[in-house]
């Protein structure tokens, strides 16, 4: 079984974000990470693959850097590397092809990845992928496992839960999972250090990204938060009250 | 403007000289401190115990004997070592401890000093954290001056039988373990003593105001019985100790780190958000001076254990260089300490903030592994060629 799990390398969510000139400023991000809905993905394929005598393939299409969070990857158990430059991306269109071009080249029987990532909560990469392999798409699972020839995943429901089945080449977005990724250890550090990362092109993957039809105008950064509101004294607990019911909505 | 994620304190990016290896491995510990035992060191240190989760979890990160090769042993980098020990101290000594004794005091005279059989028979398991292992040097009577200890081993024949006491054990209690230096015909040898071996007991001293979710016990050796392949082979005299001593001691220099920057981390904070007379303290001047020199000396020590690190790494080191290094490092994670407890005022008390077990903890740290004079003493000894540590000789 080859299982591609897709990961992005994102701000780390403790890692304070600069805008300046309209863009994001990459530089003063001190800290990069996996993004969080990925690591569940990524504990679920390792999940998989040790139930299944499976080969994970982790792969993710960014800039350089991203290569550090492969070799992460690798610490904890991801089998084969891939790195999809994302030199002449300009959409999102653009990484699902990639993505989708490494998918097929290593002929994946099921595709893990985060339902959204935390930076740009875009949402699209699953869906959007499963739509060019013409392959099933999950989405907000918690878990999946295979399980004689199907897999099984949850989801939420409108009243509760639901568990779903599919058969063939499928694609599960990960919402909060079930269960935390797991630390690595020295050994997996130590073997990760040696596990070559394949870097792959546009070019290389025959993906064509001269034409989009998006352009990102600009990027701002949320309002500041309004001044709290202080109250001293127990004549204004009523004010209090009627301020948390009915401006805060939290009451 | 350069912005902050946590981070411990590395003004100079002293870490960026580190190896990718020993990033990742600094990160492993990093977040597992700041998940698993910064939230429960407080209950610990309350109960007074050493949390068996935490030998479980060292042992499957696979950081004990974090420099010993082969064996079922990490073989990673003394930097890494050095790493390793300053994210554990950044939660606690105690924990730091821990590590240090099982990989630098048990761990390591078995793999430098064991034969063939001890090292597969005793090592993996203690790379592994299944067996706790402790280090019996310290006496009652004789803690600066080992040379001149009273336990000692007779060769009966078929069997050693040891006699005399240790004090001050680290992990005595819980260990299954415990290499014992004694004299053999006037000789120092170290031993392998397990904990069920007959005329053995380890009874846990109590009491402590430092060092409290670390066990610390005393070894007590009635004719204690241990068959004739449980003594070491490969050293005699003092040196088989010290050697041991050296990489704990350079353990103890990135340690002392840890604890440092835990309490500037605590200090900043706190200045930045308490008020007094309508503004944080951190505006104030005497409460920058105290956090500009807490970084100054931070950044120091942080450049004096990688610089050791590189030494030790390319066995280029003498042990003077390590002795400078655990009392400087040492020292001013201690007044460090207390400055933090002075910023944080009547709150530097409270076990709400991690300062005041910190500055506690460093009191045992300053003069464990050998004193803090002592040390000086070392360091006095190399700029003259003369000893000062006693009268006689």
């Amino acid at each position: 079984m080859n299982i591609a799990v897709l990961l992005k390398q994102v701000p780390d969510t403790t890692a304070k974000i600069i805008i300046s000139e309209g863009k994001v400023d990459e530089n003063s991000v001190s800290k990069w990470s996996m993004s969080p809905y990925d690591e569940y993905a990524l504990e679920s394929g390792l999940q998989m693959k040790d139930a299944n005598n499976g080969l994970l393939i982790a792969i993710t299409c960014g800039p350089d850097r991203s290569k550090k969070m492969l070799t992460d990857a690798a610490a904890v158990g991801a089998d084969t590397l891939i790195h999809i430059s994302d030199e002449g991306v300009k959409d999102s269109t653009h990484t699902q092809q990639l993505l989708a071009a490494v998918i097929k080249k290593f002929d994946a029987n099921v595709i893990l990845c985060g339902k959204q990532a935390a930076d740009t909560n875009g949402g699209s990469t699953g869906p959007g992928v499963a739509e060019i392999l013409d392959a099933a798409c999950v989405t907000l699972v918690s878990e999946v496992s295979f399980t004689d020839g199907k897999y099984i995943t949850m989801r939420p429901s409108n009243n509760g839960t639901e568990k779903v089945s599919v058969d063939g080449i499928s694609v599960f977005a990960f919402d909060k999972g079930t269960t935390e990724l797991r630390r690595p250890n020295v050994r997996g550090i130590m073997m990760a250090k040696k596990k070559a990362i394949e870097s792959m092109t546009s070019t290389d993957l025959g993906v064509d990204l001269s034409s989009s039809n998006v352009t990102l105008d600009s990027q701002t950064p949320p309002p500041e938060k309004a001044a709290g509101q202080k109250f001293d004294g127990a004549e204004h607990v009523p004010t209090v009250v009627s301020k948390l019911r009915n401006e805060a909505n939290v009451i | 403007m350069i912005t902050m994620a946590y981070e411990a304190l590395d003004f100079y990016d002293v870490d960026s000289l580190l190896s990718e290896e020993e990033r990742m491995v600094r990160d492993m510990v990093r977040d597992w401190v700041d998940e698993e035992v910064i939230p429960n060191i407080e209950n610990a240190c309350r109960e007074g115990v050493f949390p068996d989760e935490w030998r479980v979890a060292l042992g499957e990160m696979g950081v004990l004997g974090a420099p010993l090769k082969g064996y079922g042993c990490p073989g990673l980098s003394y930097t890494a070592y050095g790493v390793i020990c300053r994210e554990l101290e950044r939660g606690d000594s105690g924990l730091r401890s821990f590590a240090s004794v099982q990989g630098s005091l048990a761990m390591y005279p078995i793999w430098d000093f064991g034969s063939e059989e001890q090292k597969n028979y005793y090592l993996p398991k203690m790379a592994s954290g299944e067996w706790i292992g402790c280090f019996g040097l310290t006496e009652p009577d004789y803690g600066s001056n080992p040379g001149d200890m009273i336990t000692k081993a007779e060769d009966k024949g078929d069997h050693y039988l040891l006699n005399g006491a240790k004090m001050w054990i680290t992990n005595g209690t819980i260990a299954e373990v415990a290499v014992v230096w004694a004299k053999l015909d006037g000789v120092i040898r170290g031993f392998i003593v397990e904990k069920n071996d007959p005329g053995f007991s380890a009874p846990e001293m109590k009491g402590k105001h430092s060092l409290k979710a670390s066990v610390t016990s005393e070894l007590v050796f009635q004719d204690c019985k241990i068959p004739k392949d449980r003594m070491l082979p490969g050293v005699k005299g003092l040196r088989g100790p010290f050697s041991c001593l050296n990489n704990a001691r350079f353990g103890i220099s990135w340690g002392a780190l840890g604890s440092a920057q835990a309490c500037f981390d605590s200090a900043k904070d706190y200045a930045m958000s308490r008020i007094q007379f309508n503004h944080p303290i951190a505006s104030y001047q005497l409460v920058q001076n105290k956090l500009a020199w807490m970084l100054r000396e931070i950044t120091k020590g942080q450049l004096l254990a990688y610089h050791l690190g590189q030494k030790k790494d390319a066995g280029v080191w003498i042990p003077e260089h390590i002795s400078l290094a655990k009392m400087n490092n040492v020292d001013i994670a201690l007044e460090i300490a207390r400055v933090a407890r002075d910023i944080h005022g009547a709150n530097g008390i409270l076990d709400e903030y991690p300062i005041m077990r910190h500055m506690a903890n460093l009191e045992s740290v300053k003069t464990y592994e050998g004193t803090h004079d002592i040390h000086n003493l070392i360091i006095g000894r190399h700029i003259t060629g003369i000893q000062a540590f006693t009268r006689e000789a």
